[in-house]
C-alpha cells in the first residue's frame, strides 16, 4: 500500500464570533485564502491536486451548496481540481484527511487538499433551518442533545469537579498564551484579508487574563446547577484550516516537505448523551490498527470541546500532561467546528517534527456521539 | 438655519445624556471634555462617558446603535471641530469663571451663526454673558434640560432681549419636533421656573415631615393623591441624589432676596446632612430615604425613620377612599389628622408661593404649569391644581388661616376657563387669553371641548378630529381592552364607512393600552367555561380582523405601554405613527397564555415577509418564537422597529403633543386609492419546526433561564407558530393560524399554571414564574 503523508499545514487565525476580527469574512473567502496560501507555501504544483475535500459542520447559507468546489474557484486553483464538502460535525476536516488517505491508497489520486471551515458568526451552530425529525425527537431525544448538556453528563459520570475543569482550562490558556508569545503559532497562521482592508494575523480567542478566581465567579452555561461554564467550554469561533495530504512517493518525487506519515485512522460511535467520550474508542481502534499502545504516543492533540469532556477522556486514556496539547487547545484557541480536525492533525504533524518525536495522536469528539482519531508517525 | 451637527462640551452625566438624546434624534454630536491628567488617551473622559451611557438605567439611548453618532474628543485638540457645529451646548461645572473662559474660546472658533447655549441650572444668564460682546449675546442663551434628558420633556429657555429672534424660533422648533421637548421661556431668575417651585415643594415637604413626625411612606402617598408621581418627595430625592440639595439650597440662599419664602426655608436639616456625610445619597449611594436590602433569597425595602435617622422595614401605606375628585381632595386637605395637616401645609405653601411668582419667573401661568408637568411629571401644574381644588375654596382656606392672598388669586376667579370651546388662561389683571397651541399640535383634550363624541361607551369613544378622520380613544382603566372597546371598534368601522375617510387609534393616557382586561378571563377560567373563553378570543380575533380589512386606512398612534392585546391591535393597523417612547410587546406568556387576538398571526407574517431574515422555513418562526416566548418589550419605538412591531413604513414622532396630528396626516396620506391589504399565506413546517423550538426551549429550561411552566407555554406557542399538524408543502391561511391561537389558549386555560399566573398578576401587577 502507498504511504500517505501530511506535506503541509496552514490555518487562519481563530477569532471569536460576532465581535472577532473575522466575523465579517465570508467562510468561503476564509477557506479560500487559507487553501491558496497552503498551496503556495507547500510548493505543490496545483495541477497535480486531485480533489479539495472540505469539512464543514453546518454547510448552509454562505457555507452551502458544494462549498469545496466553490473554494477551488475562489482560491484561483486550476479548474481541474474537484471538490467535495463533507460533514462529520466537529470531525469533518479530519474526515476529509481520512478520505484522502483512503483514496491515495486506492490509487485514486496522489495529492489532496483537506480543509475545513466554520464561520460560527455567519452560520449559527445548528444552522438556520434545523428541522428535527419529530418522531425521532419524541422517541430518542438525545439524538438532538445540546453539546453543553453532554459535557455536564460526563462531569457527573466521571465525578469531575468544576475546580478541576477550571484548572484544566487555565492550563490550556497558559499554554496557548505562552506559545503565542514565543511565536510558536505564527508559522501555521495565514494572515487573512478582511473586506474592510484589515490584515488579521493573530488568534483572538485567547484569554490570558483568566484567573481561577474570575472563572469561579461565572454562572453555569448550560445547566442551572451544572459545573460547565463559558470559561471551561471552547468558545464559538470563526476559522479555517487546511493540510496537504499526498502519497509519500509523490512528496519525495516533487521535493515536498513531509511533516508526518499517517499511520492509522479510525472513527467510532457512542451514546449521543456522552458524545465527549468519543475519542476513547476511536483512539483505541486507531492504536490497534497501528499496532501501538498509548504509551508509545509522544504527542497528543486532543480537541478540547469542553474541559469536562477532555478530563473524562483522560480518565480513560491516561495521557501524560507533557504530551498533551503542547501549544494549548480549543478552550483557549477556539473551535471552529469544521476546521478543527485539520488544525489538530496538522498541528500534531508539525509538533512531531518540531519536538523530534516518533508518534502523534490527533483525536476529537463529535456531536451525536462519535469519535475520530488519526495516528501519525515521524518521517525521516 | 438647520441644526444638523451639534457639539456638547462637558461629558458629565448631564452633558453626555444630552448628547445621547441628540443622537436619539439622529443628530451627530461631538462630545468633548478636558484632557485627563495622567492618561495617554486624551479622549478618555468622553469615551468613558459614552461607555457609561450604553449601560445607563433608564436607558439613555433609544437604540444602542445611536451611540455611533457620538464622537468623543477633547477641548484641547478638537475645538476646531466646532466650526462644523450648528449648536454648541456647554455643560461644564457650575463655575462662572470656567464657563466664561470657555465662551471666550467658543467666540473665537465657532461660526458667527452658531448657536451657543449653557445647560446651567443655577447661574443667571446675566452673569454668564457678563463682558461678552453683543454679537455673542445675540446667539447665546440658556437651554436647561432636565435629567434624564431622554425622558424629561421640559426644556427651559432663558434668552436676553437681544437674542436673535430667528435663532430662537429655530431652536424651539428643533427642540419641539426633533427632541420632543416642550419649550418654556423663563425669565432670568434663580432656578428659573421648575426648580424654583420644585425646590420649594421638596424642601417644605422634607422639613414639615420631620417636624410633624410623619413617615416617608405617608408623605409620599399623600402627595400622589394630587397628581404627583408615586415617587413623591422622598423617592424623588433618592432619584436625583440627596447630595445635590445642599448645593441647590446654598445657591438659592445666595441669589434670592432674604424675604423670599424659599430663601427663608433653604436650610439643610441635620438628618439630611448626616445622611449625605454617611454616604446615604440616594439610589447612587448606599441608599436614601428608601433602600433595597438583599435578604435571604429576596429583597427587602427599607425606609429611613426621619426622627432616629435609622432604617426600618418599609411599610405599605395606602390612603383609602380618597379619589382624585375635587371634593375628596378638599375634604382630605381640611382633615384634622397629622397627615391631612401636613399635606395642606406643604401644598398650600407651594401653591401660595407659586401664585406670588407671576410675572417674576414667567410671563404667564401656562409657562409655570407646563414647566411643572413636563419637568416634574406632575399631572396638574400648580395653577391647574388650584383650579381643580377651586380657587375660591383655596382663598377661603387662606383667609380662614389669616394668611395673605396672592394678588393673582384675589378675584377668586378660575385661572383657566373654556369659552366657546376655546381654552383660555387668566392673567394678573383678570383678563383671559386664548391658549395657543403650536402649529402641528392637535390634542384630543382640545377636540373634546368642541362637542360630544360620535360614539361612546364606558371604555372607549370615537371623536371627529376633522378632515374626514376620526379618532378612536380608549379610556378604560389603564386602557385595558374589554368587550366595550371591541364593540366600539366594530361600531366605529360602520361609522367610518358611512361618512369618514380614515381612523386613528390614539389616546392621551399615560399608556396606549396594557392589553386585555384580565378580570374578564379569570372567572371563566375558574369555572372552566370554555364557551365564554372561546367567545372572548373569537371576538378579539374578528374585531381586529375587521379593522385590518376595513375599506379605509387605520393608523395606530401609540405612546407608552402597548402590551398584549394593545400590541395586537397595532399589528392589525395599516400604519403606525408611534411616539418615540413606545414600550410594546406580546407579553401574554407572562400570564400563562399565548397571543390570541391575531398577535402570533401578524408577527409571524411580518417576520416571514422581512427581506433581511435568513432564508429557509425556520428563521422567521424562530425569531417570532423568541420575541413572543421571551415576552420581549421594546424599550423605545426605535427598538420596536427592530422587533418588527413597527414596519419600515411606520413613522416615529418625538413630541407626544404632535402624535395625533402626525397620525391624522398619515391617515389622510393613505386615503387616496386605499386598498385593504391582501391576506397573508403561511408556509410552515409543522411538527419538525415544533420539535426544533421545543429543543431550544428545553435548553433554556436546563440552563435555568425558563421555568417548568414556561416550557409548557412555549410548547403551545411552538404549536401555533409551526402551523400545528401542517406540512411544509401546504399553504395555511390567516384563519388557520387564528384557529391554532384559539386551540393553544383553550389548552392552556385548562392548566393550573395559567390560572396561577393570571391570579398572581391581577393581585400584584407582576408576572409569576411558576
Amino acid at each position: 500500500m502507498k504511504n500517505v503523508v501530511i506535506a503541509g499545514y496552514a490555518r487562519s487565525p481563530f477569532t471569536p464570533v460576532h465581535k472577532g476580527a473575522l466575523a465579517g469574512v465570508r467562510p468561503d473567502d476564509l477557506a479560500a485564502q487559507v487553501v491558496k496560501a497552503l498551496v503556495h507555501k507547500s510548493g505543490i504544483n496545483p495541477d497535480d491536486i486531485e480533489d479539495l475535500i472540505l469539512g464543514c459542520a453546518f454547510p448552509e447559507g454562505e457555507q452551502g451548496l458544494n462549498l469545496a468546489r466553490l473554494v477551488v474557484h475562489l482560491a484561483q486553483l486550476p479548474v481541474s481540481i474537484a471538490g467535495a464538502t463533507v460533514n462529520r460535525f466537529c470531525g469533518s476536516s479530519m474526515q476529509a484527511i481520512h478520505m484522502a488517505a483512503g483514496a491515495i491508497q486506492m490509487n485514486a489520486g496522489d495529492a489532496f487538499i483537506c480543509a475545513g471551515v466554520e464561520s460560527m458568526s455567519r452560520v449559527p451552530m445548528g444552522g438556520f433551518n434545523m428541522l428535527p425529525h419529530p418522531e425521532l425527537y419524541r422517541n430518542y431525544p438525545q439524538a438532538y442533545i445540546g453539546m453543553g448538556e453532554t459535557a455536564e453528563n460526563l462531569a457527573l459520570k466521571y465525578h469531575i469537579s468544576r475546580t478541576e475543569q477550571e484548572s484544566f482550562s487555565l492550563d490550556s490558556q497558559r499554554k496557548a498564551y505562552t506559545a503565542q508569545q514565543r511565536g510558536l503559532l505564527s508559522d501555521e497562521i495565514i494572515p487573512i484579508a478582511t473586506p474592510s482592508g484589515e490584515r488579521i494575523d493573530r488568534d483572538g480567542c485567547l484569554r490570558p487574563e483568566s484567573t481561577a478566581e474570575a472563572m469561579a465567579e461565572l454562572k453555569p452555561a448550560f445547566l442551572a446547577n451544572g459545573s460547565v461554564t463559558a470559561a471551561t467550554s471552547s468558545p464559538l469561533t470563526d476559522g479555517a484550516a487546511a493540510v496537504l495530504v499526498c502519497s509519500e512517493a509523490y512528496a519525495d518525487a516533487h521535493g515536498l516537505a513531509k511533516l508526518a506519515r499517517i499511520k492509522s485512522i479510525a472513527v467510532s460511535a457512542c451514546l449521543p448523551e456522552i458524545m465527549g467520550i468519543g475519542p476513547v474508542a476511536a483512539t483505541q481502534k486507531a492504536l490497534r490498527r497501528a499496532g501501538l499502545s498509548l504509551t508509545d504516543i509522544d504527542i497528543v492533540e486532543l480537541n478540547e470541546a469542553f474541559a469536562a469532556q477532555s478530563l473524562a477522556v483522560l480518565k480513560e486514556l491516561p495521557i501524560a500532561p507533557e504530551k498533551l496539547n503542547l501549544d494549548g487547545g480549543a478552550i483557549a484557541l477556539g473551535h471552529p467546528l469544521g476546521a478543527t480536525g485539520a488544525r489538530i492533525t496538522g498541528k500534531a504533524a508539525s509538533l512531531l517534527k518540531r519536538e523530534n518525536k516518533q508518534f502523534a495522536l490527533a483525536t476529537q469528539c463529535i456531536g451525536g456521539g462519535q469519535g475520530i482519531a488519526t495516528i501519525l508517525e515521524a518521517v525521516s | 438655519m438647520n441644526i444638523e451637527k451639534v457639539a456638547v462640551i462637558g461629558a458629565g452625566v448631564m452633558g453626555a445624556s444630552i448628547a445621547a438624546h441628540f443622537a436619539n434624534a439622529g443628530i451627530p454630536v461631538d462630545l468633548l471634555d478636558v484632557v485627563p491628567k495622567q492618561s495617554v488617551n486624551r479622549n478618555a473622559i468622553a469615551e468613558g462617558a459614552i461607555a457609561k451611557l450604553l449601560k445607563a438605567e433608564p436607558q439613555a439611548f433609544m437604540h444602542p446603535n445611536n451611540a455611533r453618532l457620538l464622537t468623543p474628543g477633547n477641548i484641547e485638540d478638537d475645538l476646531g471641530k466646532l466650526t462644523q457645529a450648528d449648536w454648541v451646548i456647554e455643560a461644564v461645572v457650575e463655575n462662572p469663571a470656567i464657563k466664561q473662559a470657555l465662551y471666550q474660546q467658543l467666540a473665537a472658533v465657532c461660526r458667527p451663526d452658531t448657536l451657543v447655549s449653557s445647560n446651567t441650572s443655577t447661574l443667571p444668564l446675566s452673569l454668564l454673558t457678563r463682558n461678552q460682546p453683543d454679537s455673542f449675546k445675540r446667539r447665546f442663551l440658556i437651554t436647561h434640560f432636565f435629567n434624564p434628558p431622554r425622558y424629561m420633556r421640559l426644556l427651559e429657555l432663558v434668552a436676553q432681549p437681544e437674542f436673535d429672534a430667528g435663532l430662537l424660533n429655530t431652536i424651539t422648533t428643533f427642540a419641539d419636533i426633533k427632541l420632543g421637548k416642550g419649550c418654556v421661556l423663563c425669565n432670568d431668575t434663580p432656578g428659573f421656573i421648575a426648580n424654583r417651585i420644585g425646590t420649594f415643594w421638596i424642601q417644605s415637604a422634607l422639613l414639615e415631615a420631620i417636624a410633624m413626625n410623619l413617615t416617608v411612606e405617608q408623605c409620599d402617598a399623600a402627595m400622589s393623591l394630587f397628581g404627583i408621581p408615586k415617587t413623591g418627595v422622598f423617592g424623588l430625592l433618592d432619584l436625583v441624589g440627596l447630595d445635590l440639595m445642599p448645593h441647590i439650597l446654598a445657591s438659592f440662599k445666595q441669589t434670592l432676596p432674604p424675604d423670599d419664602h424659599l430663601s427663608a426655608i433653604a436650610v439643610v436639616p441635620p438628618l439630611l446632612h448626616n445622611m449625605i456625610t454617611g454616604g446615604y445619597t440616594g439610589r447612587k449611594g448606599q441608599g436614601g430615604f428608601y433602600r433595597l436590602q438583599s435578604g435571604a433569597g429576596h429583597t427587602v425595602k427599607e425606609a429611613m425613620d426621619l426622627q432616629s435617622g435609622e432604617y426600618r422595614p418599609g411599610e405599605k401605606f395606602q390612603i383609602k377612599d380618597v379619589s382624585h375628585q375635587p371634593d375628596d381632595l378638599r375634604t382630605f386637605l381640611t382633615g384634622s389628622d397629622a397627615l391631612n395637616r401636613y399635606t395642606w401645609r406643604v401644598l398650600s405653601g407651594t401653591l401660595h408661593y407659586t401664585a406670588g411668582l407671576i410675572p417674576e419667573i414667567a410671563a404667564d401661568i401656562v409657562a409655570v404649569d407646563t414647566a411643572m408637568r413636563l419637568g416634574y411629571n406632575w399631572r396638574y401644574g400648580p395653577f391647574e391644581l388650584l383650579d381643580h381644588l377651586g380657587v375660591d375654596w383655596f382663598v377661603e382656606q387662606l383667609t380662614r388661616e389669616q394668611r395673605s392672598v396672592p394678588g393673582l388669586l384675589a378675584t377668586r376667579h378660575d385661572l383657566y376657563r373654556v369659552d366657546k370651546a376655546e381654552l383660555q388662561f387668566r392673567d394678573k389683571s383678570d383678563r383671559y387669553h386664548p391658549l395657543q397651541r403650536q402649529e402641528g399640535v392637535l390634542l384630543l383634550s382640545d377636540v373634546k371641548r368642541r362637542g360630544p363624541p360620535l360614539l361612546e361607551n364606558a371604555s372607549a369613544s370615537l371623536w371627529d378630529i376633522g378632515d374626514g378622520i376620526v379618532c378612536l380613544e380608549f379610556h378604560s382603566k389603564m386602557n385595558t381592552l374589554d368587550p366595550d372597546n371591541l364593540g366600539l371598534i366594530q361600531q366605529s368601522i360602520e361609522t367610518v364607512k358611512q361618512g369618514y375617510k380614515g381612523l386613528v387609534i390614539y389616546n392621551e393616557g399615560e399608556h396606549f393600552s396594557t392589553g386585555v382586561n384580565l378580570t374578564l378571563l379569570v372567572p371563566a377560567i375558574i369555572q372552566q367555561d370554555r364557551e365564554t373563553i372561546k367567545s372572548i378570543v373569537r371576538l378579539g380575533q374578528q374585531t381586529y380582523r375587521a379593522l385590518k380589512y376595513a375599506p379605509f386606512p387605520v393608523v395606530g398612534a401609540p405612546s407608552g405601554l402597548a402590551l398584549g392585546g394593545g400590541c395586537e391591535i397595532l399589528l392589525h393597523c395599516d400604519a403606525i405613527q408611534a411616539h418615540a417612547e413606545l414600550y410594546t410587546g406580546l407579553v401574554e406568556v407572562g400570564v400563562g397564555l399565548v397571543p390570541g387576538w391575531g398577535g402570533c398571526k401578524e408577527l409571524l407574517r411580518r417576520w416571514q415577509a422581512f427581506p433581511k431574515r435568513p432564508g429557509g422555513p425556520m428563521p422567521f418562526i424562530a425569531k417570532t418564537f423568541e420575541i413572543i416566548g421571551l415576552a420581549k418589550v421594546s424599550q423605545s419605538a426605535q427598538e420596536a422597529r427592530e422587533l418588527l412591531f413597527l414596519s419600515k413604513n411606520d413613522d416615529i414622532t418625538m413630541n407626544k403633543n404632535r402624535l395625533l396630528a402626525d397620525a391624522k396626516a398619515r391617515a389622510l396620506a393613505l386615503v387616496a386609492d386605499y386598498q385593504p391589504p391582501e391576506p397573508a399565506v403561511y408556509a410552515l413546517p409543522g411538527a419538525s419546526a415544533q420539535a426544533a423550538l421545543e429543543i431550544a426551549a428545553r435548553n433554556l429550561f436546563l440552563a435555568g433561564k425558563a421555568s417548568a411552566y414556561d416550557l409548557e407555554i412555549s410548547r403551545q406557542l411552538a404549536q401555533v407558530l409551526s402551523g400545528g399538524g401542517t406540512d411544509i408543502t401546504r399553504l395555511l391561511t390567516e384563519q388557520d393560524i387564528l384557529d391554532l391561537e384559539l386551540e393553544a389558549i383553550l389548552t392552556l386555560v385548562q392548566q393550573p399554571g395559567t390560572l396561577a399566573r393570571l391570579e398572581h398578576t391581577l393581585k400584584t401587577g407582576k408576572p409569576l414564574r411558576n
